[in-house]
């Protein structure tokens, strides 16, 4: 097979050789996700459950490669997801931002996004709208490996 | 000594190596081996990194370390009988009170520490290193009023002693520490605090402050070329 040389968010992995480790003891894992929506597009910056809020913004394949993501980051969070690398009109999303810094006076930012290159584009327009923002806040970067391993967690 | 181990956050091979000595110095010539425990919080990178309301904190300690370095400067060539290096001795203390005490030490006292047990060591260091800057603080100023050299040199000194070791230990164990275990909540409360004490500071005096330092700086500069 040859080498694949294409964007590496696009290359094709196969995982499945460890297959043990999703034998969790729990019957049943709780959702902890409080709110609907939540693709950036269709959230409203101002909605009551972001007013002072921690809020994350995750990459979509996060949430499907990180396996404590509900009990171990959405607790207690509000959330929007988006990506980076093929949602259009990303402008509008470094506005929805910059309305939470400013008039959802949240309280913290996490962005959650993996380790593929596109996915930092994520973090650019956080960066972004914290700087055109009036109010700054904390602003935090986790970047998730593919086989949901934490590979960073640094405040920016 | 896990509390001492968990507060210097040290990468897994300083905590092997030390561990290892501690093994040795407990059972001479036997081979003991620590298991490492995990901890949460992330082990210390070559470079610190902080939080933003930490990183605040580190910030200021920079305009503190400046007048700290210039302190030596300072008494060398004080003359107690001289008007213009008494103002500057008085306008240092000024510094001290203003700025390294009711700006930054307040923040940690009023704020940041309770988050914390302030009944811990650690914590009880710091708030002691506190009340001695004031008491050097305080007999500077009436060593200055005696006009007594030796008072004024004596407690500036030990001052500058003093805050050089505790500026040390809180960038580089406490503060790192601390972040290991604020929640995210937490971090962003402790940044809306510290922006509210810092609305509540009267800005011109720490504007008075930043200046005073800076011109010192100037001042030396120019009398190190001559």
């Amino acid at each position: 097979m040859s080498e694949f040389t294409g964007c590496p968010g696009s290359r094709a992995m196969d995982f499945r050789k460890s297959e043990a480790r999703d034998e969790a003891p729990v019957s049943q894992i709780q959702s902890q996700l409080r709110q609907w929506p939540i693709q950036l597009h269709l959230i409203s910056p101002v909605a009551p459950y972001y007013q002072g809020a921690d809020v994350l913004l995750t990459a979509d394949c996060v949430g499907y490669a990180l396996g404590g993501f509900h009990n171990d980051y959405l607790k207690g969070k509000s959330i929007a997801i988006a990506c980076p690398k093929l949602d259009q009109g990303q402008d509008v999303y470094v506005e929805k931002i910059k309305s939470w810094f400013e008039n959802a006076k949240i309280n913290t930012l996490t962005v959650l996004i993996m380790q593929v290159p596109c996915c930092m584009g994520l973090v650019q327009l956080a960066k972004q709208a914290l700087a055109n923002s009036s109010r700054k806040v904390p602003v935090k970067a986790v970047v998730v490996g593919l086989q949901g391993q934490i590979l960073s967690d640094e405040w920016i | 000594l896990k509390d001492i181990v968990d507060i210097h956050n040290l990468s897994d091979e300083e905590e092997k190596e030390l561990m290892a000595k501690i093994g040795q110095a407990i059972y001479p010539g036997r081979k003991v081996e620590i298991p490492r425990k995990e901890r949460k919080g992330k082990t210390r990178s070559k470079e610190l990194t902080y939080s933003p309301p930490m990183k605040r904190l580190v910030d200021e300690h920079i305009l503190i370390k400046k007048w700290i370095a210039l302190i030596p400067q300072a008494l060398e060539k004080f003359d107690v009988n001289s008007n213009e290096d008494r103002e500057l001795i008085l306008e240092g203390v000024n510094f001290i009170r203003s700025y390294a005490d009711r700006f930054h030490h307040a923040k940690e006292e009023d704020i940041l520490f309770k988050y914390f047990d302030e009944n811990s060591d650690i914590l009880k260091t710091m708030l002691e290193d506190h009340v001695k800057g004031r008491g050097h603080a305080k007999a500077t100023l009436e060593a200055l009023e005696k006009k007594d050299r030796q008072g004024i040199v004596d407690h500036l000194t030990a001052y500058r002693e003093l805050l050089t070791e505790h500026i040390k230990k809180e960038d580089e164990i406490l503060y790192p520490w601390m972040d290991g275990k604020l929640s995210v909540k937490q971090v962003g409360e402790l940044f809306s605090k510290f922006n509210e004490a810092d609305d509540r500071t009267d800005r011109e005096g720490i504007g008075r402050c930043e200046k005073f330092v800076h011109e010192v700086e100037k001042k030396f500069r120019k009398e190190e070329v001559k």
